[in-house]
C-alpha cells in the first residue's frame, strides 16, 4: 500500500491542471458531439451536470437561467447544461429543457451512459464546473444550495481578466 | 490484495513516467456508512454486524490521447440490502485507452451501451449496488460525423469483479464464465446527403452472448451462444422528433415449473420495440412512448436472481418521482415470468409527457413566468406470447405539476398523482389506487438563506391506508444545509418514520450525516429498483473528487 501511495503522490506532484477530456455525447437532435469541440470558441464556460429527478440540479440552472442577462453584461461565457438522464429520460430531458426555456439561451448535451461524467469524476449530481477559455477547470463545486450560483459568476470574471 | 496494490502502482509509476509530457491525474472518493439499531416500531433489525460501510476510489490519468485508470471498491461489510455479492476490497476497474482524432481503442475495464440499452448495456449505479462493467477490449471508428462504429469482446463484471481471487473467498460469486462480444453502426444518413435542419440515422447492433449450459439442455436443442440484434432508426427535424427500435435478444432458457412435463426447459425468444416521438420547440416540450417487451431479462448468469444480474436496461418508462409520498410503488416493468401458476412473457404500454413554460408577460405567465408538467403513463401485462393483445393492468399513473415564481423570494411547486398498481405482476385483475398531493415551497429571505417545506398527502383505501409526510430544509450558501422529515401512516400503523440530518460542501467535497428510521421499499435509480428491508440508524456519506 506505501508503494501504491508514493507512487500516486509522485504522480499528482508531475502533472498539469485537470482539463476537458474527450468524451463523445450527444446534442438536442441526437447527433455525437465531441466535449472537445466546446473548446472551439475559445470563451469561459459554466459546465454543469444535472439530471430530471435531480431537484437541486434544476434549482441550480433555473436560477442560472433568471440572472443570465445580468450576468452577460459581466462577462462573456457560455453555459453548458449536461443532462446525465439515461436513455429512460433521454427524450424526456430534451422535453424538459425546452419546457423550462433553457434550450434557447443554454448549450444542451446529452449523456446517456455517464461516459463525461465518468471522466470528469462527477460522483453525484448537481457538480458544476467553471472552465476557462483554455480548457483548463477553475472552478468546480458539488451539491446546490439558493445564492450558491453566486460564486459561478465570480469565477466566470475572474477567468475573463 | 497484494498483487492488485503492485498492479496498481505499476500503473501509477507507469503514467508517471509519461507524466514529463505534462499529462494530469483526476479521481474521486466515495464512501457511505452505516451504523444500524435494532426498532421494534418498524420491525428493523440491527443485523449482526450493525455497520455497512459501501466505498469507491477512482482514479484517472489524462495525457494528450492516452487515458489510463481503475476503480477500487470496498464493501466493509455492504451495506442493508445491498447485493450478498459484494463484499471485501477488490480492485474492480482497470483500464488503457487511444483515444485519436477517428478511432480508440481501450484495454482493460469499459462501459458501453448499444442504442437505448435494450440489447445492451454496462453501466454503473451505485446506489444500488449495480455495476455491470466489461473487462477486455473495444475499438470504436468515425467517419466525418457520417458513420460511428463499435466493436467490443469481453466479460461483463458480475459480483466483485474479475479480478476477484478465487480461492481467498471460496463463498463468494466472484465472476462468471459468460463472455459477450457485440458490434454497433450508426450511419447519419443526413450528414450525408447535407441535409439543412434534418437529422436521419440508420443504426444496429449485435450481439452474441456466450454461457456454458448444462447437458439436459444442451439435449433439449438449447445452444451455449445466442445471437441478439436490433435495427433502429432516428429522425429529428425542426423540432420533430421521432425514434423506433426492433430488438431480438435472442433465445432465453428457463426451468419448466410444471414437473411432470416433458421438457426440463421452456425456451422463449426475447423481442421488444419502441417507438417514441414527439415535438420541443417555442416552449413546448411534448413526448409519446410506446413499447412492448417480451422475455427481455437478458442476464450475466441465468437464473441468479440478484439485481446486479443484468446485461441490457429495460427501465420503466413513466415518471420517476423523489417527493417521499410518491416513491411507495415505483413501477417495474416485467421483463418476463415464470411461475408455478402464471407465466407472463412481458408487457406493453407507453406514456404521453407534456412539459410547458408559460413565458414572462403573458395572461398565465405573469410577471415571472409558470411551468406546467403532465404525464400518463399505463402497461398492461401481455395476454398471450407473441401477441400484442394486452392482458391485466400492471401499472397507471396520472400526474401533473405546477411550478410558479410568485416574486423574487418565493416559489412553489404543486403536485397531484394518482398511481394505480397491480401487486400480483399482472396474474390477477386486482390493483390498489392511491392519490397523493405534494405542496413544495420555497423562501429565499436573503441571497444565501433559504428555506424549503414540503407538505404531502397519500390518500388510498388499501394497503396500510392514509399517510401524511412534512420536510424542512435550511439552507445556509454555499456550505451548510440543515434538514428534518416525518412521515406518519395514521392510516393504519401509526407509525413515523423520522429523519434528520446535517450536510457540508466546500468546492468538490460534501459530507452529510442523517440519523433516521426507514420503511422497507425501494431504491431507484435510473429507472431500476433494488428492494430494501426496513432499518433505522445513522449513515454518512463522504464524495469528494480531485
Amino acid at each position: 500500500m506505501r508503494t501504491f501511495l508514493l507512487s500516486l503522490a509522485i504522480l499528482v506532484s508531475a502533472t498539469a491542471f485537470a482539463q476537458v477530456p474527450s468524451v463523445i455525447v450527444e446534442n438536442a437532435k441526437g447527433e455525437a458531439v465531441n466535449t472537445k469541440t466546446l473548446l472551439d470558441e475559445g470563451t469561459p464556460m459554466i459546465v454543469s451536470f444535472w439530471s430530471t429527478t435531480c431537484k437541486p440540479c434544476i434549482l441550480e440552472l433555473d436560477a442560472v437561467y433568471d440572472a443570465l442577462p445580468d450576468w452577460k453584461e459581466e462577462a462573456d461565457f457560455r453555459v453548458v447544461a449536461v443532462a446525465t438522464d439515461d436513455s429512460r429520460m433521454l427524450a424526456k430531458a430534451k422535453s424538459f429543457s425546452e419546457g423550462r426555456g433553457w434550450a434557447e439561451d443554454f448549450v444542451l448535451l446529452f449523456d446517456k451512459n455517464k461516459d463525461f461524467m465518468r471522466a470528469m469524476n462527477v460522483s453525484v449530481v448537481p457538480h458544476v464546473f467553471v472552465i476557462d477559455g483554455k480548457g483548463k477547470i477553475v472552478y468546480s463545486h458539488t451539491s446546490y444550495t439558493p445564492g450558491s450560483e453566486l460564486e459561478l459568476l465570480e469565477a466566470i470574471k475572474k477567468c475573463s481578466k | 490484495m497484494k498483487k492488485l496494490i503492485v498492479l496498481a502502482s505499476l500503473l501509477v509509476c507507469g503514467v508517471t513516467l509519461s507524466a514529463q509530457e505534462k499529462g494530469y491525474l483526476t479521481g474521486s472518493l466515495e464512501s457511505n456508512d452505516y451504523s444500524y439499531v435494532n426498532d421494534e416500531k418498524s420491525g428493523a433489525l440491527a443485523g449482526d454486524d450493525r455497520f455497512g460501510s459501501n466505498n469507491y476510489l477512482k482514479l484517472d490519468y489524462y495525457n494528450g490521447k492516452f487515458t489510463a485508470g481503475m476503480q477500487i471498491e470496498g464493501y466493509l461489510p455492504g451495506s442493508v440490502g445491498y447485493p450478498s455479492e459484494l463484499t471485501g476490497i477488490n480492485l474492480s476497474n482497470i483500464y488503457a485507452t487511444w483515444m485519436d482524432e477517428d478511432f480508440s481503442v481501450t484495454a482493460g475495464t469499459f462501459y458501453e451501451q448499444f442504442g437505448s440499452g435494450l440489447l445492451f448495456r454496462s453501466w454503473e449505479e451505485r446506489a444500488l449496488g449495480l455495476n455491470n462493467a466489461v473487462t477486455g477490449a473495444r475499438f470504436t471508428y468515425n467517419y466525418r460525423d457520417v458513420v460511428a462504429f463499435k466493436a467490443m469482446w469481453g466479460l461483463p463484471r458480475f459480483g466483485m469483479g474479475v479480478f476477484t481471487n478465487n480461492t481467498s473467498r471460496p463463498n463468494t460469486i466472484t465472476n462468471t464464465e459468460t463472455q459477450v462480444r457485440g458490434a454497433d453502426l450508426s450511419f447519419a444518413l443526413s450528414n450525408l446527403l447535407n441535409w439543412d435542419n434534418t437529422y436521419l440515422a440508420l443504426e444496429g447492433s449485435v450481439l452474441n452472448r456466450y454461457e456454458p449450459i448444462s447437458s439436459d439442455l444442451i439435449d433439449e436443442g438449447g445452444k451455449p451462444n445466442s445471437l441478439g440484434y436490433s435495427g433502429r432508426v432516428n429522425f429529428e427535424s425542426n423540432g420533430f422528433f421521432a425514434k423506433a427500435e426492433y430488438v431480438s435478444a435472442g433465445k432465453k432458457y428457463f426451468q419448466n415449473p410444471d414437473m411432470n412435463a416433458e421438457n426440463w426447459y421452456l425456451q422463449k425468444n426475447g423481442n421488444a420495440q419502441l417507438l417514441e416521438f414527439g415535438y420541443n420547440g417555442r416552449g413546448l416540450g411534448l413526448t409519446v412512448t410506446g413499447r412492448r417487451l417480451e422475455w427481455m431479462n437478458s442476464q450475466i448468469i441465468s437464473g441468479n436472481v440478484s439485481t446486479s444480474n443484468l446485461m441490457n436496461y429495460v427501465p420503466a418508462m413513466c415518471t420517476q418521482y423523489t417527493y417521499m409520498l410518491t416513491t411507495f410503488h415505483p413501477y417495474s416493468p416485467q421483463t418476463g415470468l415464470v411461475q408455478q401458476n402464471f407465466i407472463n412473457s412481458g408487457e406493453m404500454g407507453g406514456q404521453i409527457d407534456a412539459f410547458y413554460n408559460f413565458r414572462r408577460g403573458t395572461a398565465l405567465g405573469g410577471k415571472r413566468g409558470m411551468r406546467v408538467h403532465a404525464n400518463f403513463s399505463t402497461y398492461y401485462a401481455i395476454a398471450k406470447d407473441g401477441t400484442f393483445q394486452a392482458g391485466n393492468l400492471l401499472f397507471r399513473d396520472f400526474s401533473f405539476d405546477i411550478e410558479k415564481q410568485w416574486n423574487k423570494k418565493f416559489k412553489t411547486i404543486l403536485l397531484y398523482s394518482m398511481q394505480q398498481y397491480n401487486d400480483s405482476y399482472g396474474a390477477s385483475p386486482e390493483y390498489m389506487t392511491q392519490n397523493i398531493i405534494v405542496a413544495d415551497m420555497l423562501y429565499k429571505w436573503t441571497s444565501t438563506f433559504s428555506t424549503k417545506l414540503e407538505l404531502q398527502y397519500l390518500q388510498t383505501k388499501q394497503d396500510k391506508k392514509d399517510w401524511m409526510a412534512a420536510l424542512l430544509e435550511v439552507n445556509f450558501a454555499p456550505h451548510w444545509s440543515i434538514f428534518g422529515s416525518d412521515m406518519y401512516n395514521h392510516g393504519s400503523t401509526k407509525v413515523h418514520y423520522y429523519n434528520a440530518g446535517v450536510s457540508y460542501n466546500k468546492s468538490r467535497t460534501r459530507v452529510a450525516l442523517g440519523y433516521g428510521r426507514y420503511k422497507q421499499g425501494f431504491i431507484c435509480s435510473g429507472g431500476v429498483c433494488r428492494t430494501i428491508p426496513a432499518y433505522t440508524g445513522a449513515n454518512l456519506t463522504i464524495t469528494t473528487s480531485f
